[in-house]
């Protein structure tokens, strides 16, 4: 995908007139979270420990596989967390599809998902971190509703800048969708 | 029956008959104790008693109580009724037909007991035994359909279709005119098809056809009709009215192959070996036109064409037909191409087609000449058929530079780590291909398949006890702890008995070969059941193709396998009586002495890890079957007396053992090569002089220029020649015999061994496998030119192949080919040097082979191996050490990611 490449456009419009290809998102289990670790070793400089691929499979239907005719492209891992207070929110751990894959808006498609769920679950909440100068991500973000709501100084160790912004959606009963 | 007793008393008998034949034993026995109260030496009673007791696996008391009560009643039916059956249960068939006929000597109209000598009589195809019991059981009871039946499927059995047809026509007589009534229409009509079947077979393709159309509406399985009626008027040349019955059958599926080549044949445009004029194949592709307008969605009709098709038109033909493939993105698109190889030429024309293609995508993003874009898959799927296609030539370099650029591209598709496993397989590194295959089979823990082909690459690569663990992630079945060998599960017995092998462990090796033998002899005996099931279900054309079948059984690819690993380890075992330890220390004293204490460290390791595991896994056992409620009524397996197969190495006469496989092995594969090495190989071991030369002969027959049978010629004559000159009368025979065929073999004729020799090393200069045995054959006969011999294989060429255009500019030798020139150089020749000079160049030829230590064969094959080990011992990466993600420089412009965790401590 590529934020500001036109994600709302819907998930066909890249693979030329004609072919059409199947996008589907399947769950995320113990039998097939390597296919999120080696997207996850393709996509980003981390490598993600155990608890990370535990609280991505606890959190249920929130992680999604996402598959572009049978091929698994991209993934949303989420954690759920308890606010103070009791209420429930999501916390996107990460997003993220494939370079070739790029551009047929299977990020939207995951994204939306989690917008979809939380509304039937009456989750109010999404957030998750970025780095400040991440501009594209941030766009992409902001395109979907989420605002900045809190800079952290010094969050990351090893790469500069070390700031990240919190970056949160609330979710009204009415806006589900951008 | 029990007529010798008090009417309270035969009473009491009918109980137990009857409580036999309801399986309540129990009562069948309390039964048979009160009369034997007050008769103890009462025949039948006794027999039934046994007969009862077998069935509640008191075997021994059975045996001894039937046997007695025999004694006690010569005369009765009754015991030798139930000593046969007591013979059958044990699968003792033969014995069992002996007291058959000895009951029905003394009562000869028993039904029962003809109906189940019949039975025994069709499993052990004692043909005319079985046509003349089933004759007799259809004059007792002609009333009986299957009587009628089970006559003519006699008389079919042993070579005489056309009385079979007189028998089923005389039973059609005995029908009246509105059957067969509704509930009967399915069977009445199989009787109809297998009498045509009859009739085809006989060669009275007329009446075959009159039959069928006055029958047609009692037949109720009208797609084997139409298919008998094509087939029947295909071969009277009836082609307008054949075709056009295959045409319909072609609506109904354009993807069965039989059916387009039938219409070829109609059309007069079918040929055997695939060779077809210019004019044939421009008919043949209208045709095919015309069928694939009609079925634009079978793949049969769009693939065949590429069979008969030649030079630009199959390029163009394959360029389309692989186009809208790789779009979709079909895995199995290679194996469905590589028949084509075979075909001269067409390897080159595709490897064209598959680069321009590669090129086109990568560069624009569409196929050549076509403004559509692509999706982005099928750059990686162009990427992964090009890579299959430098396998299939042998390049492995190249195919794994490609597979890996695949991999990079779409690093979540699992059929390319599969494929990228064979790859390391050909080339040669099987520990890194088990690697492979592993990663393949974490991706998608729910798929077994990718599991099978995991445990495969493992005793490939002799990880026997890891892939044991592996294979049985999928075989537990509720307690049942490893039930492979329960489902027959054979591939996998083979390729440990092979591993074993490889590593010398001969008794585990023998133990799963003959696992496998077994399951042949199981698959034999089971086809005991059919033999009432399948003349009372009338499904009698399934039933005579399965009784062929079984007759052909033992021909069966994983037999061989079985019997040839099973002789291999016999041979060995003869040749090197039981490892003995004295042998073993001879061994280990040629090593220093650290090198020995750590090996025998080593041993006692391995050897206290194996009881602990043995111990862990009765207990296992026993912990589940306790926990099982039922526990106590399953039955409990036998436990394996012999796991590691040590008693099966103590034969006394291993080639006698030997033996018994090849004899298998003669009658069911006699066309195969290796039956005749063996059979060479253990005569002249047993000294059996003419049987040597037979299997010489049948080589000779076989395949002359096969190295292997030029390797036998000679080393038989060879020995002969060196024989002292015939003492005994029989010697004498043996050499008359030999002398009289002698000059029938042709490469003998008038000339000397060592001539023989050269002129086979003329013959077949350039291949270096004919080199290696005329080079051994040199040093056999001369000792003195061993030199010579050497230089023989030195100075082969690996020349490459461009000439024959089957597969390109490759190098010709094969990877096991070179490994067996090399076992050749350092044990039959012992020059160390020279099998080192030979490691060294073979290195060369491939660089990814473990065995030739080449220059890629110690690469870690796994893309992250770190990662790999990281995850599965459940490390925890230390946070601090991470760095986080969003840095978009690095990630290729990766979109947004988000972050996460670790800094759990900042809030």
């Amino acid at each position: 995908m590529g934020a500001g490449e036109g994600e709302a456009a819907g998930s066909k419009e890249k693979s030329g007139g004609g072919v059409v290809a199947r996008t589907s998102l399947d769950g995320l289990r113990d039998k097939n979270v390597m296919q999120l670790k080696k997207l996850n070793t393709a996509l980003f400089p981390v490598r993600y420990n155990d608890k990370y691929y535990q609280d991505a499979i606890a959190s249920k239907d929130f992680s999604k596989l996402a598959y572009y005719s049978d091929i698994c492209v991209g993934a949303i891992a989420c954690r759920l967390e308890k606010k103070e207070g009791g209420a429930v929110c999501v916390y996107i751990m990460t997003l993220g599809v494939l370079a070739p894959y790029r551009g047929l808006g299977l990020g939207t498609k995951l994204l939306n998902h989690v917008f979809d769920l939380c509304v039937k679950q009456n989750i109010s909440e999404i957030y998750l971190h970025v780095q400040t100068n991440n501009d594209d991500a941030i766009a992409f973000y902001k395109k979907f509703g989420f605002e900045i709501t809190e800079t952290i100084y010094q969050y990351y160790k090893n790469i500069t800048p070390p700031d990240c912004y919190v970056l949160t959606k609330f979710i009204g009963q009415s806006a589900t969708k951008k | 029956m029990g007529s010798s007793l008090p009417p309270k008393e035969a009473n009491l008998f009918k109980i137990i008959v009857k409580s036999y034949e309801t399986k309540q034993y129990k009562k069948g026995l309390k039964a048979a104790d009160s009369i034997l109260k007050k008769f103890p030496d009462h025949g039948e009673t006794l027999s039934m008693k046994g007969l009862t007791l077998n069935c509640m696996d008191r075997k021994s008391e059975a045996y001894e109580l039937v046997r007695r009560g025999l004694k006690n009643d010569l005369k009765s039916h009754v015991c030798w009724h139930v000593y046969g059956l007591l013979y059958r249960s044990d699968r003792e068939y033969r014995e069992a037909i002996k007291c058959y006929r000895n009951a029905l000597r003394i009562d000869p109209d028993n039904i029962e007991i003809l109906r189940d000598l019949s039975l025994l009589q069709a499993q052990m195809r004692d043909l005319s035994g079985f046509v003349e019991t089933r004759q007799q059981l259809l004059t007792l009871k002609p009333n009986h359909r299957m009587n009628w039946i089970g006559f003519a499927v006699a008389h079919h059995l042993s070579s005489n279709s056309s009385k079979a047809i007189e028998v089923l026509e005389a039973y059609e007589g005995t029908l009246e005119d509105d059957y067969p009534p509704e509930n009967e229409r399915y069977e009445h009509g199989e009787m109809l098809l297998y009498k045509i079947s009859l009739l085809e077979e006989c060669g009275m393709l007329d009446r075959a056809l009159e039959e069928m159309h006055k029958m047609e509406s009692k037949i109720v399985d009208k797609l084997s009709f139409r298919e008998q009626m094509a087939c029947i008027l295909l071969k009277l040349s009836r082609f307008d009215e054949a075709e056009k019955i295959y045409r319909s059958l072609l609506f109904m599926n354009p993807d069965n192959y039989k059916y387009l080549i039938a219409v070829q044949k109609c059309l007069g445009l079918y040929s055997e070996n695939g060779q077809y004029s210019a004019d044939d194949v421009e008919r043949l592709s209208a045709l095919y036109k015309s069928l694939k307008e009609e079925y634009s969605w079978s793949s049969a009709v769009k693939r065949i064409p590429l069979d008969f098709l030649e030079g630009a038109k199959f390029q163009e033909a394959a360029d389309s037909y692989v186009r809208p493939l790789l779009t979709k993105g079909v895995p199995s698109l290679f194996s469905d191409l590589s028949p084509l190889y075979e075909h001269p030429g067409k390897a080159n024309i595709l490897e064209q087609l598959f680069l321009k293609l590669e090129d086109s995508i990568r560069t624009s993003g569409c196929f050549p000449g076509s403004l559509q874009m692509e999706p982005p898959s099928t750059l990686m799927w162009t990427l992964l058929l090009v890579s299959q296609h430098y396998d299939r030539r042998s390049q492995y370099d190249t195919a794994l530079d490609k597979i890996d650029e695949a991999i990079l591209h779409t690093p979540t598709v699992i059929d390319l780590y599969s494929i990228k496993g064979n790859i390391l397989q050909h080339a040669g590194n099987f520990s890194a291909a088990a690697a492979l295959a592993n990663e393949a089979r974490s991706m998608d823990l729910a798929d077994r398949y990718l599991n099978s082909e995991c445990v495969m690459q493992m005793l490939q690569a002799d990880q026997v006890g890891l892939a044991e663990k592996t294979a049985v992630l999928f075989t537990k079945d509720g307690d049942q702890h490893n039930n492979l060998h329960d489902m027959q599960c054979m591939w996998y017995e083979l390729a440990s008995g092979e591993s074993y092998f490889r590593q010398g462990d001969l008794g585990r090796a023998l133990k799963n070969f003959l696992a496998v033998e077994k399951h042949y002899t199981d698959m034999t005996e089971d086809q005991f059941d059919f033999h009432s099931y399948c003349l009372r279900k009338m499904t009698l054309r399934a039933y005579v193709s399965m009784l062929k079948f079984q007759d052909r059984l033992h021909a069966h690819e994983y037999f061989q396998k079985a019997a040839a690993g099973a002789i291999r380890c016999y041979m060995k075992l003869h040749d090197s009586p039981s490892k003995s330890s004295t042998e073993e220390n001879d061994e280990m004293s040629k090593l220093p002495a650290a090198q020995r204490k750590k090996l025998r460290q080593k041993q006692k390791k391995a050897e206290a890890r194996a009881k602990r595991e043995a111990e862990e896994k009765q207990e296992d056992e026993i912990t589940s079957s306790n926990s099982s409620k039922s526990g106590k009524k399953q039955q409990s397996r036998p436990v394996d007396l012999d796991p590691r197969g040590e008693k099966l190495v103590q034969v006394e006469d291993p080639l006698a053992e030997a033996t018994k496989y090849l004899k298998l092995l003669q009658n069911s594969s006699s066309d195969s090569l290796e039956t005749h090495i063996f059979s060479f190989e253990l005569n002249m071991r047993k000294q059996k002089v003419l049987l040597a030369f037979q299997a010489v002969k049948q080589l000779i027959r076989l395949d002359g220029n096969n190295p292997d049978s030029h390797r036998c010629l000679i080393r038989f004559f060879h020995k002969i020649n060196s024989l002292p000159a015939p003492g005994t009368d029989s010697e004498k025979l043996i050499w008359n015999v030999l002398e009289a065929e002698r000059p029938d073999l042709r490469q003998l004729h008038g000339k000397s061994l060592v001539e023989v020799n050269s002129n086979f090393l003329e013959k077949h200069n350039a291949s270096l496998t004919h080199r290696a045995a005329a080079a051994e054959m040199m040093y056999l006969l001369e000792p003195d030119k061993k030199l010579q011999a050497i230089k023989l294989i030195e100075d082969s060429t690996n020349s490459t192949a461009s000439g024959n255009g089957v597969l390109g500019p490759i190098k010709e030798w094969g990877i096991q080919d070179c490994i067996n020139v090399h076992k050749l150089l350092d044990t039959v020749f012992a020059e160390q040097d020279v099998a080192n000079r030979w490691k060294i160049r073979c290195a060369e030829y491939f660089p990814c082979s473990t065995y030739f230590e080449g220059a890629r064969s110690a690469t870690s094959y796994i893309a992250d191996s770190s990662f790999e080990s990281s995850t599965e011992n459940g490390n925890v990466l230390n946070p601090e050490a991470k760095i986080k993600e969003g840095d978009a420089g690095s990630l290729n412009g990766t979109v947004h990611i988000v972050d996460d965790l670790s800094n759990l401590s900042m809030r």
